[in-house]
């Protein structure tokens, strides 16, 4: 397959995604408006799952003369993209109806943000790389403001909106100064233009800014700072999705921006990721052993396991990548189980968010107490729960590429880390309980059960994951 | 294939005791005892063989990418341990059948003893360190659930969490330990590792493997300083202090340094660290153990005191050290499993472990006490109890060892730890079950319990007897054999008796127990004496680190985020100026650009100055935001002066177009708004800000510099500059690219532009109804209006200028294409003049007499730039593609036309509509909120009119 051919067949997903939502948005449109908001929603899972289908079959190989490439490396993310927008959506649904936000264009604004994702992740040349995350971006501001009636969600939205544009910034002005000094915006063409040679500075600091940008989309530190208001401020089903998808096709873009055209010059930015990931690991772990409200200590915890993830991409291997993958999938089952949780914690028909609403779960909800435990247990990585092989996979790339300071940090970082996971199961079984929560919707008890039963399964079954995250790494070191 | 059985079983049958519950106690517990005993004979059936030598050995691949086998072994020392765990697991089975009460809810506190029995197991019997560390982890949690099995004891869970802290914390640390060795010798079997010593201890990467295994294994073992965790965890039921931290998880630790022993210990490193830390705990844990007045804290602090005794002998390093540490193991499973039981005993017939009220309860129970005195006195290492033979082997070592070449000072603090053991022991035996009741208000009228409770420590008992008198016959090959697989090699030639002779370690012993003795008598005297003496208590520290921990974290998050977008501005912005000035310094070679510079002219001097100045002016006096809006159009001509300056016309002509409809735009939107801002920022945050923009201005200077001072590589301007005449049909080259070279982009935009506009219209129509609307009805406006609103003098200048203006722009409009303009600008111009006339005279005035659908005209041009597109299909030619043609007209001459200007018409009229209708729509607002009534006269003043009224009196 040429790299000069339009191949619109390896882009089928995408195309089938966008149309899907504009076909969505008349339909909204046309039939009643926000009356439509659960038949759109609905349509708009269908759509995602047959992407899904498509992204599995589909053909692959680059398209858009190179601008584009469908690899494993992409399908295996744009799968994992796509379960977390969709159970976002479905995690959504009766949350929106309760609290007065079900406008129809919420599906489809997550859909646009998802083809965006999912352009991002195939994206081999930066400008598909910029519009597929303007997409996402600009859907992702006006989500967060979706509630306009709440100060906490216009705000929320607001400053994710300013900080975003200014990351953007950084991220053009980045890939301005790579292509001025390396003349090409190509993946493929900068790779080799790069082979074995030192990064000019110009580059080296392009490189730096784009790592800025991309640091901000996916919350590491220092380019963290919108995480806690936002994830606070933004409806709970929404900080859900933010948690996962986006996270998710930013962490990927990043490896793909990475390894990529830079793959050959690993020693020039090592320091950079290593330095974020220490800094990400830190504030994640320490700051948020304070947080008593849970969607704060979410945002902590998810800057926390950026910075984890981090640690399997400094290593700039293909270990490392397949850990960064592994780290992702086991990441994207355990914050939506987590979030399901979350938005079960419904007293009287109104949200609770403090950590200390969970006192006593145990008595009052023993089987949902007992899969929080399992979650929590899971995101602390000790094992032999899931969220430990994800974990561990990336220390292992990191010590075995020699970076046994950072796999030693992250370790005491995931000690401090525990505490406060152990927290909330000791808050669940040792406190005494306050009044019980209201009675779970099913899509809720379905999305905790499959991802606690998907956390307890990876111990026996690994191997559907470890292996697709392995051919996915290879396809992205070009075997 | 029965070796993964016998880890597997107890997983299993986990699940049996919480089904049996419903069939009653004694099911429940036969179940469970079963279970514990089917993997015992499974285990001794290959005892035997063990014991001659021999090793099994099972794999299943699991995660080979990372490693990780499911492989087990089964050598000497896994056989010890798994024995003790799996037959003192048996006992502890049957003794809390008894031991827990009615209300207990017994099913799943077998179930969780389960789990830890096959947890423990796991850890003794894996041949991979990795799943070594996933039971090991797994211990932590199910330890957790037993020891806060107790929910309603607020110490339970102050205990659990505590002891889930440290440990899992200790474990988390030697993942790292493990994976670093795993990476040294290139493989994480456990067979391989033992065989790789050398290899280890050479490189340089032993001692961070070295401390952070250890760290689990002392946090495991509550070794010194980690040792306060434990007492504090036995506030679990008797059964699980007796199980867990007495034979098997607080023997984790140990079991772990005994396997790692041949390869990582020897040097001065592990000397050094872990018979110092053995050494250290137990005269600590001894002496802490004297003062503690209750039963199963005095045996906690003996626990942690005799562990800190095996891990000094396994740090001595030498075989014959080992094999007393391995002796000792041995020992103190029987005799404190049977003290602990016994201590159970003791608190469920008085209901009291307060040993001040305690006393005479030989006569009351005398087959409990029986069990009690031989046991308390096999742990004091009285002659001939199995726990004096291996203190006898201790001394002995501690007599040969030197520390820091000081012969004086193992031997002298071994004799004193010994001194404090059988102090503690003494005491519990006399204050206990010697003497005379001290309370006679026990909550129970004490008797022997059933025989469930007093059988399994009486067979420890026996068993304390045995080996002390025949130790070679009873021990002799489990030591043998266990010694072995802890050495790795030949054994030492040592001799299990009695009786050695007059050694130096029979005088310790007997200094031992005379002092030991002495103390206890002057019991009452060292409490007191001892009283006001401050002890250290871990816990507390423990807590107060927690919560620095937490404090810090708020300083972290309070002071990192607080909410204000100004601070996370500045984060980014000094983040990434540091990471400009890094990736700077992270290159050694700067050199300069090699273009030439310009020389400076006085214009451009003069230009220069103006810009700083007035981009100055605008900072300090932004908070006046007329002025500053004034200002920042004054920058946008002076940048646009610099386009015209660097030779682009067309970018001067764009940028001052913009730069005159943003400024009118802003004009209305500022009408409505403060016109100061509302609060001036501290001197101090002034600094900081100023500092901040400073230096990421002169970073982005510098970055710019940089570029312009080099020759691109690749640049596509040449191709550009080459083809624009020939296949754009034009010679500027600017505009070609938007129409024609780049002309899709340019479609894309111009829509985008119509979309913007759109949404500026919907969004306003929302604030001109609703709750904003109201807002706007009640507007009070902040200052007083001009009385002459629409002046004269502009009214006729606009009129004058409206024709020529258009033109201006039809001109720049056609011209576009050769020469700077174009119909982005021209479209700019034309809206220029038509907001003038606005200005000048009201909207509602114009209005009436500009009937223009502004909707339909983004419509239409949007629509003409496709049909122009698409017509380029009729030729067969691609979407966009451009012809041009040369047309002759009699008085203007030759020009060319391209196809290109029918899409430009398109750009122009989206242009128009665009901005006509944003201005509407803003206008709209204005009159809301300053409550206007639509302006009919051209003028507030008409001169005209104001004549002819007089006329018309006259």
């Amino acid at each position: 397959m040429g790299v000069s051919m339009l191949n619109l067949g390896a882009a089928l997903p995408e195309i089938f995604m966008a149309v899907s939502a504009l076909a969505l948005l008349m339909l909204g449109v046309f039939a009643g408006k926000d009356k439509a908001f659960r038949t759109v929603s609905w349509l708009a899972v269908a759509a995602q799952i047959i992407t899904v289908i498509l992204v599995v079959t589909g053909e692959g190989g680059p398209a858009f003369f190179g601008q584009f490439t469908a690899d494993a490396f992409a399908q295996f993310c744009k799968v994992m993209i796509l379960i977390g927008s969709s159970v976002g959506i479905i995690m959504s649904m009766k949350f929106a109806e309760r609290e007065n936000m079900a406008r129809f264009e919420f599906p489809i604004l997550i859909t646009l943000a998802t083809v965006g994702m999912m352009a991002m992740v195939s994206a081999s040349d930066m400008m598909s790389l910029y519009l597929g995350l303007e997409l996402q971006s600009l859907a992702l501001y006006v989500v967060a403001a979706i509630r306009r009636d709440t100060i906490r969600s216009t705000e929320s939205g607001l400053k994710y909106f300013i900080l975003g544009s200014i990351a953007s910034g950084m991220l053009l002005y980045g890939m301005s100064m790579v292509y001025g000094f390396t003349g090409t915006t190509n993946f493929a063409v900068l790779a080799d233009t790069l082979t074995g040679g030192d990064l000019p500075v110009g580059a080296m600091v392009g490189l730096a800014f784009m790592f800025a940008g991309l640091c901000f989309k996916i919350s590491a530190v220092p380019f963290h700072m919108w995480t806690p208001d936002v994830y606070e401020g933004a409806p709970t089903p929404v900080t859900a999705f933010f948690a996962v998808a986006p996270k998710i096709a930013g962490l990927a873009l990043f490896v793909r921006v990475a390894i990529g055209p830079f793959g050959s010059v690993v020693a020039d930015w090592q320091q950079i990721i290593v330095l974020i990931s220490i800094l990400s690991m830190l504030v994640g772990s320490f700051a948020a052993l304070r947080q008593e409200n849970i969607k704060r200590l979410m945002a902590y915890s998810s800057i926390g396991h950026v910075g984890f993830a981090l640690v399997g991409l400094a290593a700039g291997t293909e270990e490392g990548v397949t850990g960064v993958l592994v780290y992702l999938g086991i990441y994207l089952v355990m914050n939506l189980g987590t979030f399901a949780v979350i938005l079960c914690m419904r007293r009287n028909d109104r949200m609770n968010e403090e950590i200390t609403d969970l006192a006593g779960l145990a008595k009052t909800k023993p089987l949902m107490a007992a899969i929080t435990a399992i979650l929590m247990f899971s995101m602390a990585g000790i094992p032999p729960l899931a969220g430990f092989f994800g974990k561990f996979y990336v220390f292992k790339a990191a010590v075995d590429a020699g970076l046994v300071t950072l796999a030693v940090i992250g370790l005491v970082t995931s000690v401090v880390s525990a505490y406060y996971y152990l927290r909330i199961i000791k808050v669940m079984y040792f406190d005494e309980p306050v009044e019980g929560f209201d009675r779970n919707g099913t899509e809720m008890n379905v999305i905790m059960a499959v991802a606690t039963i998907a956390i307890l399964a990876f111990v026996f079954f690994p191997n559907p994951l470890m292996d697709s995250a392995a051919i996915a790494a290879a396809s992205l070191f070009g075997q | 294939m029965s070796l993964t059985l016998i880890v597997l079983l107890p997983f299993i049958g986990a699940v049996l005791p919480a089904i049996m519950i419903r069939a009653g106690r004694n099911a429940c517990a036969t179940a469970t005892g079963s279970i514990t005993l089917l993997a015992l004979i499974l285990l001794m059936a290959k005892a035997p063989a063990v014991i001659s030598g021999e090793v099994f050995q099972v794999s299943y691949s699991w995660l080979p990418e990372l490693g990780l086998n499911v492989t087990f072994f089964l050598d000497g020392l896994g056989l010890l341990f798994a024995t003790l765990i799996l037959g003192i697991g048996l006992l502890i089975i049957i003794y809390a059948r008894f031991y827990l009460s009615k209300d207990d809810p017994m099913g799943r506190f077998y179930a969780f003893l389960l789990l830890f029995q096959g947890a423990m197991v796991g850890i003794v019997l894996s041949d991979n360190i990795l799943l070594l560390l996933v039971f090991w982890e797994l211990t932590s949690l199910s330890s957790f659930l037993l020891i806060g099995y107790w929910k309603h004891l607020p110490e339970g869970r102050q205990g659990a969490r505590m002891a889930l802290a440290v440990t899992g914390a200790g474990g988390l640390a030697m993942i790292a330990g493990m994976l670093i060795l795993g990476d040294i010798v290139g493989s994480y079997d456990l067979t391989v590792i033992l065989q790789n010593a050398d290899l280890i201890q050479a490189s340089p990467m032993y001692v961070p493997a070295l401390v952070l295994i250890l760290l689990g294994c002392f946090t495991k073992s509550a070794q010194f300083p980690f040792h306060f965790w434990l007492p504090h965890a036995m506030a679990a039921p008797t059964p699980v202090s007796a199980y867990l931290h007495s034979a098997t998880m607080v023997k984790a630790g140990i079991f772990l340094m005994a396997r790692m022993w041949p390869v990582l210990s020897g040097t001065p490193e592990w000397f050094y660290i872990v018979a110092t830390a053995g050494l250290v705990t137990m005269v600590l844990g001894a002496w802490i153990a004297i003062f503690k007045h209750d039963l199963k804290g005095l045996l906690a602090y003996s626990t942690v005191s005799h562990l800190g005794l095996i891990t000094m002998l396994l740090g001595f390093g030498t075989p014959i050290a080992a094999v007393a540490g391995v002796f000792h193991i041995i020992n103190h499973a029987t005799f404190k499993a049977a003290l602990f039981m016994t201590a159970g005993i003791i608190d469920h017939e008085t209901g009291t472990r307060d040993i001040r009220r305690l006393g005479g309860l030989l006569n009351l129970m005398p087959i409990a006490g029986t069990i009690g005195i031989i046991s308390a006195a096999s742990m004091a290492g009285i002659i001939p109890l199995n726990g004096f033979l291996s203190k006898e082997m201790m001394l002995e070592e501690a007599w040969h060892t030197m520390w820091l070449d000081q012969g004086w000072v193992v031997p002298l603090l071994a004799t004193v730890g010994a001194i404090f053991s059988v102090a503690y022991s003494f005491r519990f035996i006399f204050h206990v079950w010697m003497g005379k009741p001290r309370d006679e208000n026990l909550p129970h009228h004490p008797h022997d319990p059933p025989f469930g409770m007093w059988g399994p420590p009486a067979l420890l008992t026996v068993l304390v007897v045995l080996i002390g008198l025949f130790p070679a016959v009873i021990a002799g090959p489990l030591v043998a054999a266990t010694s072995s697989a802890v050495i790795g090699g030949e054994l030492p030639e040592y001799h299990l008796a009695l009786w050695h002779g007059l050694t130096p370690a029979l005088g310790m012993s007997v200094i031992a127990i005379v002092v030991g003795a002495l103390l206890l008598m002057r019991h009452g005297a060292l409490i007191s004496a001892t009283a006001n003496l401050s002890r250290p208590d871990a816990k507390a520290m423990f807590d107060c680190a927690i919560a620095k921990l937490v404090a810090l974290s708020r300083v972290i998050s309070d002071n990192l985020h607080n909410g204000s977008l100004q601070r996370y501005l500045s984060v980014m912005i000094v983040a990434s100026v540091a990471i400009g000035v890094s990736g700077f310094y992270a290159e050694p070679d700067h050199t300069a650009g090699t273009r030439e510079l310009l020389d400076v002219s006085p214009a451009a001097a003069i230009g220069w100055v103006l810009l700083v100045v007035t981009s100055i002016a605008a900072v300090v006096m932004h908070h006046n935001r007329l002025l500053s809006l004034l200002l920042v159009g004054v920058i946008g001509l002076i940048v646009s002066l610099g386009f015209i300056y660097l030779s682009a016309p067309d970018l001067a002509l764009t940028q001052i177009s913009v730069e005159v409809v943003t400024v009118i735009l802003m004009l209305l939107a500022l009408n409505i708004l403060p016109k100061e801002t509302p609060k001036e920022s501290l001197p101090g945050r002034k600094l900081r800000d100023g500092v901040v923009s400073i230096a990421a201005g002169l970073g982005i200077g510098g970055a710019i510099w940089a570029i312009m001072t080099r020759d691109l590589p690749n640049s596509i301007s040449a191709y550009h500059l080459a083809n624009s005449k020939i296949e754009g049909g034009g010679t500027n080259v600017v505009n070609v690219i938007l129409v024609d070279f780049r002309g899709f982009d340019t479609f894309g935009e111009i829509i985008v532009l119509g979309i913007a506009a759109l949404s500026i219209f919907a969004l306003i129509e929302t604030v001109t109804q609703g709750e904003a609307a109201k807002r706007l009805a009640n507007w009070v406006v902040s200052n007083r209006r001009s009385a002459d609103r629409h002046p004269m003098m502009m009214v006729v200048a606009t009129r004058v200028m409206l024709p020529l203006s258009l033109m201006v722009g039809v001109y720049i409009f056609l011209r576009g294409h050769n020469e700077p303009g174009g119909g982005f600008i021209a479209g700019l111009v034309v809206s220029v003049a038509l907001v003038m006339q606005y200005m000048a005279s009201g909207f509602g005035w114009t209005q009436n007499r500009m009937k223009v659908n502004y909707h339909g005209m983004i419509g239409l041009g949007v629509i003409a730039a496709a049909i122009t597109g698409a017509s380029a299909w009729v030729a067969g030619l691609p979407f966009l593609t451009s012809g041009f043609v040369h047309v002759h007209l009699p008085i203007v001459g030759e020009f060319e036309l391209a196809s290109a200007m029918g899409f430009d018409l398109g750009v122009f009229l989206t242009v128009v509509g665009a901005v006509m209708l944003a201005l509407a729509k803003l206008s709209q607002v204005e009159r809301m909120a300053e409550h206007i009534d639509v302006n009919l006269d051209p003028m507030d003043h008409d001169p005209s009119v104001r004549i002819a009224t007089p006329e018309k009196e006259a």
